[in-house]
């Protein structure tokens, strides 16, 4: 089967557009893909549907749109009406979504071509995707190691070549995380950009779709087609700016601060060896790169994990097996019925940060830790705010460590907030963080740059990546047909 | 010593909005069961809330018409608990920041005047409506999501007659208001309450009482619940806090549970609705909306000279009052007395409301003024009136079609009054004797003479002055 699909984005609109091939080629060869590979990254495929999509388009024009006829992965969190949306849990196992999320409205309105839905931490909490009911996706780069969560099987489908785009979801770092650990670019926008109307709500002040890619010209890309003011979520805004205006600008009197707590030792010697590599890079071309302070950058993880499961536990109230969604048999009676649903429905890490988040905003509690929690979280922002006054960009490592192997976190759940310890921050403040592999360590695993951004400023994000990107002479494309 | 009731009223009023609070769905009463439920409704996963502007509009309404502060800043919360009827396991509300606070009412009561204190009055959603059966317990989810307006009162209340006076205007304001149709019995509107009895100043266990099906009711529950717990404290019981719900069969109150502590709802600010700020322009443009309220409307029928009854009656049906706000140029006592009367058996008779006819606000003023100058008379008036209801002609073309118009020739009725006496010797004796029927006797004859064109009160008038001046 010929590899169209591993061609550039821009490559694949030309022979579109020149007749050359047609959407079905690039449907058939995606499905060849998701037939061929072993890595778990899907979790429910709809190939009838995609090719009569693609026969549809056949009809239409092929216009300016790049994105026109692309086939594209949707991590399965995120309403596809049709589709059915598991969220990776046996709550959901059968459940179909009756409506389309708002940024899947975006995607059809650009004539892209929904393949299926994507394997995934349960409801997104996690950082390895092994909470999956459907079992862990693999890290293309080494089979028994893990994908990162909780976007891993949308992390694995576009590093492993299986498509070229796909969406995530990123509450505390869930699509920059494995996007790390295998090698492509992922990006979480400023919170509110893209509607979050269809999303499957984990922590609603913290949730954002992401865009994961192979390259930073085709992740803006898509990006900037999701991202719309949506009435039905009161949190979005109305975004006119064009975020890839800046690709390959310049760097003209670029300055970027480097978190003293990103480069300290609770991150690998590789990591940081590769991180003083890029500033090396940078200040080579004259951007002045600093280390700088930053209060409660150190505190953040426990802020983070307080809101998100005080939010978590009233989100996920409403899986009672009444309404939809699993349902435990012959319960005896109400409270045996929610009981046993939750019980039954649920996986132990979705049970335990349900209980721990009840708990801490129970009583007395929700005063001792969730608004305090939410007031530190303000002033947090605030210090981000004060760097970016005086930089364009913060920069560090996207990760302490890279990818490790399968089965090794699963009774320790303090370890796997480790995973997730440099990007709280981002979710926390709101900013615009990107993911960006770098290099590799000695295990040739990949590491990843993280660049967060003013809020709004996802420009200059991609300035710079785009910048980086070049200087990396390796475009991570190895394993893109290690199926 | 006597012991002294401490009673306490929370009110719950569906406002009557389009469209539902945090969903598009329309809020209506009476649709068949899930038919005005969406996603948002049902607490599909990935649905958020909208917020609905007119909601906030109406909730500035009542906060003006029950004289509480505005909070221009505020926010909604989660109140989260199981329960089937609350689709997404937790209810969106105001904990923090009630919209309205420190209010009242005004009653009287045989000549005193109290005011009623309301602590606060917030906003929230309204919950499914369930409907049990032996085997199932079904769902409605047309009500969910419908807006709501809790208005709670200071323990201020010392009686069951304080409770009704105080919902019964209550009522009238939020009426008046046009934020809602306060029907209990549709459930628009729903009471409970909480007492508590003492012989000092200290307060005593608060009980409450729900499930009140009227406000009549909640005076009999609150008299009877404040027996109830004085008969237990004399026996020497000591009085658990419980919830109580009123039978209206038996008019008394029934345990339905006793009040556990550390009813934790864990309370949060909503995260997907930004916290409001109301400005003074949107304030503003919700009160300039408001219509006149009923006192003031009670004053100025009073000073028309409309009787204390039929003002009453006249309130008591906003859509009349409302539709005499156009006419208060003319003889409110006429106007009145129309719309009271003969206008509204018609109404009732045809089951129509005034809109649904062919009575055009000329045609009603003329009509008032006619009756006014006394151009025509009542007998007249009900001959034309289908006419009136149901053509497009004005009420002179259907005065001149019909022949009707009474002249005002006073040499007519003077001939005519002239003849009868001449012709009918036998009844002027008879009224010469004391007969109290002769004069009336004399008046059929007249009328009848003048074919209905003559004014009974006029014709009366001048009979009496001849046959006195025999």
């Amino acid at each position: 089967m010929s590899k169209y699909l591993s061609l550039s984005l821009q490559e694949i609109h030309e022979l579109l557009k020149n007749k050359k091939i047609t959407p079905k080629d690039l449907v058939m060869e995606c499905f060849d893909n998701i037939e061929k590979s072993n890595l778990n990254a899907f979790i429910n495929v709809y190939k009838d549907y995609a090719l009569s999509e693609a026969s549809k388009l056949e009809e239409l024009e092929v216009d300016d749109d790049l994105l026109f006829g692309i086939p594209i992965a949707i991590k399965d969190n995120i309403m596809v009406k049709d589709m059915k949306c598991t969220c990776a849990s046996k709550m959901l196992d059968n459940f179909v979504s009756i409506y389309d999320a708002g940024c899947i409205d975006e995607i059809k309105r650009h004539h892209m071509i929904i393949v299926g839905k994507t394997n995934m931490d349960e409801f997104a909490m996690g950082s390895t995707s092994e909470t999956s009911y459907y079992g862990a996706p693999h890290n293309p780069w080494n089979y028994d190691k893990v994908s990162g969560g909780s976007s891993g099987g949308s992390a694995v489908a576009v590093a492993a070549g299986i498509i070229p785009l796909a969406l995530g979801s990123d509450t505390g770092g869930s699509v920059r995380q494995p996007s790390s650990f295998t090698g492509i670019v992922g990006m979480k926008p400023t919170y509110g950009r893209v509607s979050r109307y269809g999303l499957v709500a984990f922590a609603s002040s913290l949730d954002q779709v992401g865009v994961m890619s192979r390259n930073v010209y085709e992740n803006a890309i898509l990006l900037k087609a999701i991202s719309k003011e949506d009435k039905r979520d009161l949190t979005s805004f109305e975004t006119n700016d064009d975020i890839t205006c800046l690709i390959n600008k310049p760097l003209t009197n670029f300055k970027v601060a480097i978190p003293k707590y990103f480069i300290s030792d609770i991150v690998d010697k590789e990591i940081r060896d590769k991180i003083l590599e890029i500033k090396t890079m940078l200040e080579t071309n004259h951007v002045t790169v600093d280390f700088v302070d930053i209060k409660y950058i150190d505190k953040t993880a426990i802020l983070y994990q307080i809101i998100a499961m005080g939010e978590a536990s009233s989100n996920l109230a409403r899986f009672d097996g009444i309404k939809y969604g699993y349902a435990y048999p012959n319960p005896k009676d109400l409270e045996d019925l929610y009981k046993k649903t939750r019980r039954y429905g649920f996986g132990s890490e979705v049970k335990r940060r349900i209980m721990v988040g009840s708990y801490l905003l129970s009583g007395e509690n929700a005063k001792i830790y969730y608004n305090k929690a939410l007031q530190i979280r303000d002033d947090l922002s605030k210090e981000f705010q004060k760097v970016f006054d005086n930089y364009n960009l913060i920069i560090g490592p996207t990760t302490a460590r890279c990818a490790y192997n399968l089965n090794t976190n699963l009774d320790d759940p303090l370890k796997s907030f480790m995973d997730d310890i440099l990007v709280m921050h981002a979710n926390m403040g709101g900013f615009p963080s990107l993911s960006m592999p770098i290099g590799f360590n000695s295990e040739h695993l990949p590491i990843g740059l993280q660049i967060i951004g003013n809020r709004m400023d996802e420009k200059t994000i991609y300035q710079l990546a785009s910048f980086i990107e070049k200087e990396i002479k390796d475009d991570f494309s190895e394993v893109r047909n290690g199926i | 010593m006597e012991y002294k009731k401490t009673v306490g009223i929370e009110v719950h009023c569906e406002l009557k909005t389009k469209e539902k609070i945090f969903s598009p769905s329309i809020s209506n009463y009476g649709s068949i069961a899930n038919t005005n439920a969406n996603v948002i409704d049902m607490a599909y996963p990935g649905t958020l809330p909208l917020l609905n502007k007119e909601v906030l509009s109406f909730a500035i309404k009542a906060c003006h018409v029950l004289n509480l502060n505005i909070t221009k800043d505020m926010h909604f919360d989660r109140k989260n608990y199981f329960y089937p009827d609350n689709p997404k396991n937790f209810q969106i509300t105001q904990n923090e920041t009630p919209i309205g606070t420190e209010g009242y009412v005004e009653i009287e009561i045989d000549g005193i005047k109290k005011k009623i204190e309301i602590l606060e009055m917030h906003i929230e959603e309204d919950t499914c409506k369930s409907v049990h059966s032996d085997k199932y317990s079904l769902l409605d989810y047309n009500r969910a999501g419908v807006p709501l307006i809790e208005i709670v009162t200071k323990p201020c209340l010392n009686s069951g007659e304080e409770a009704v006076k105080y919902l019964e205007k209550l009522r009238e304001l939020l009426l008046y208001a046009g934020v809602s149709d306060c029907k209990i019995e549709e459930g628009s509107m729903r009471c409970d309450t909480n007492v508590s009895i003492s012989k000092t100043n200290k307060l005593g266990t608060k009980i409450e009482v729900k499930n009140i099906g009227s406000i009549s009711n909640v005076g009999e529950a609150i008299n009877y619940e404040a027996k109830r717990q004085e008969e237990l404290l004399e026996k020497g019981e000591v009085l658990k806090e419980e919830t109580r719900r009123f039978d209206d069969k038996t008019k008394t109150t029934i345990l339905m549970r006793v009040k556990e502590t550390g009813n934790d709802y864990r309370y949060f600010p909503e995260p997907d609705i930004p916290f409001v700020h109301l400005t003074d322009t949107f304030i503003e443009e919700a009160i300039n909306d408001l219509k006149r309220m009923p006192d003031e409307r009670r004053k100025d029928y009073e000073k028309a000279g409309v009787l204390p009854i039929n003002i009453e009656k006249i309130i008591a049906n906003k859509e009349i009052s409302d539709y005499l706000e156009n006419f208060l140029d003319t003889n409110l006592v006429i106007a009145s007395n129309l719309l009271l009367g003969d206008i509204q058996s018609y109404l009732n008779k045809n089951s129509k409301n005034i809109n649904e006819t062919k009575l055009t606000n000329k045609k009603f003023h003329d009509l008032v003024n006619k009756l006014d100058k006394k151009e025509i008379n009542n007998k007249i008036f009900k001959d034309i009136l289908i006419d009136i209801m149901e053509t497009d002609q004005d009420i002179d073309d259907i005065l001149k079609d019909k022949g009707l118009n009474i002249s005002f020739d006073e040499n007519l009725l003077n001939d005519i009054i002239t003849n009868v006496i001449n012709n009918n010797q036998k009844i002027i004796d008879d009224y010469q004797n004391g007969n109290p029927r002769s004069a009336k006797a004399l008046m059929g004859l007249i009328m009848k003479e003048g074919k209905g064109k003559i004014d009974p009160a006029m014709a009366n008038q001048k009979l009496m002055e001849k046959l006195n001046n025999l």
